[in-house]
């Protein structure tokens, strides 16, 4: 039930999870939602593989961990910049849809 | 903790954050999406710390159930969506390309993941058993050790993703900044709904 590949069916399920909610939903709260369930599904293959790949004491011992660490970075910043722009959309158009922001005319 | 222990901690988690997961995308309401995502987060980082990936289990609970959903729920209630502010959501042809192309991307890595042992007969009894494998010792996952490994062998990364976040700050303030002046100026750009309304008066 534990294992590796259990790791990785729960993430790919994640993963495909996330990628209905970017694909099929309007809302862009949500869809930055999805975007951060996708990283973390990634996360946790990322930890599974290291963790089934690590050796007590040898070098890199971690490196899985130091993987999921960085994407963990990636997220935080992803999040700053997203909901920064979302407020900016939401001031200057009052809209959460992602409909009404499919013409490029300012 | 027994093997038997941790095959069943497991599943429970991982059914809670597939049932979280599927909440989180199909709720209408984005709040209770923020709030299942909490859920799932704390599920995932149960998953970590029974991955023996300890500091990393609590650096998830802080950092994204705690810092950056607390960002999302702030941001909601900084814009506070009315029912009729939230999007319609797409009809049936929607739902079936999205899910189609999900499950598309599930199959794939389904298969992937199945044939990968197929593939690599070498490798070590590959539907790896977690609590079979040779324990790593009580330092492994440890914010001692991570952070030894980190600072010795990875430093270069760690200096980059410190840059990234810091170009994020400078980012994420600039913007906001920037529409707070522009704003202010009023520069002459109308929103849709206003834009629909001069239409229908037209």
């Amino acid at each position: 039930m534990f294992s590796l590949t259990a790791c990785l069916y729960l993430s790919a399920f994640l993963f495909s999870v996330g990628i209905y909610g970017v694909l099929a939903r309007r809302n862009i709260l949500v869809i930055l939602m999805s975007l951060e369930l996708m990283l973390n599904a990634v996360n946790l293959a990322l930890v599974a593989f290291g963790r089934a790949h690590a050796v007590a004491g040898a070098a890199g011992e971690h490196r899985g961990q130091v993987f999921a660490i960085m994407v963990l970075a990636v997220a935080a910043a992803e999040a700053a910049i997203g909901l920064s722009l979302l407020l900016l959309i939401w001031r200057k158009w009052r809209t959460i849809d992602v409909r009404d922001l499919c013409r490029m005319n300012g | 903790m027994s093997p038997w222990l941790q095959h069943t901690s497991f599943a429970i988690i991982a059914a809670i954050a597939v049932l979280a997961s599927i909440l989180v995308v199909t709720r209408r309401n984005p709040i209770y999406s923020a709030l299942f995502l909490i859920v799932l987060f704390g599920a995932m980082a149960m998953i970590f710390l029974l991955l023996e990936a300890d500091f990393l289990g609590f650096m998830q609970l802080l950092v994204y159930a705690g810092a950056i959903m607390v960002l999302y729920l702030f941001v909601i209630m900084l814009i506070n969506p009315r029912e009729g502010d939230l999007p319609e959501e797409g009809g049936a042809v929607d739902r079936v390309v999205a899910g189609g192309t999900a499950s598309l991307v599930f199959c794939l890595l389904w298969f992937a993941i199945h044939e990968s042992a197929l593939l690599h007969p070498e490798l070590p009894a590959v539907p790896v058993v977690f609590p079979e494998l040779a324990s790593l010792g009580p330092e492994h996952g440890g914010a001692a050790a991570f952070g030894r490994e980190l600072f010795h062998e990875h430093l270069l990364v760690f200096e980059l993703a410190s840059i990234l976040i810091l170009v994020g700050i400078v980012g994420a303030v600039h913007i906001s900044l920037r529409t707070r002046r522009r704003v202010s100026a009023g520069n002459g750009l109308t929103p849709p709904a206003a834009r629909a309304e001069e239409a229908a008066h037209v």
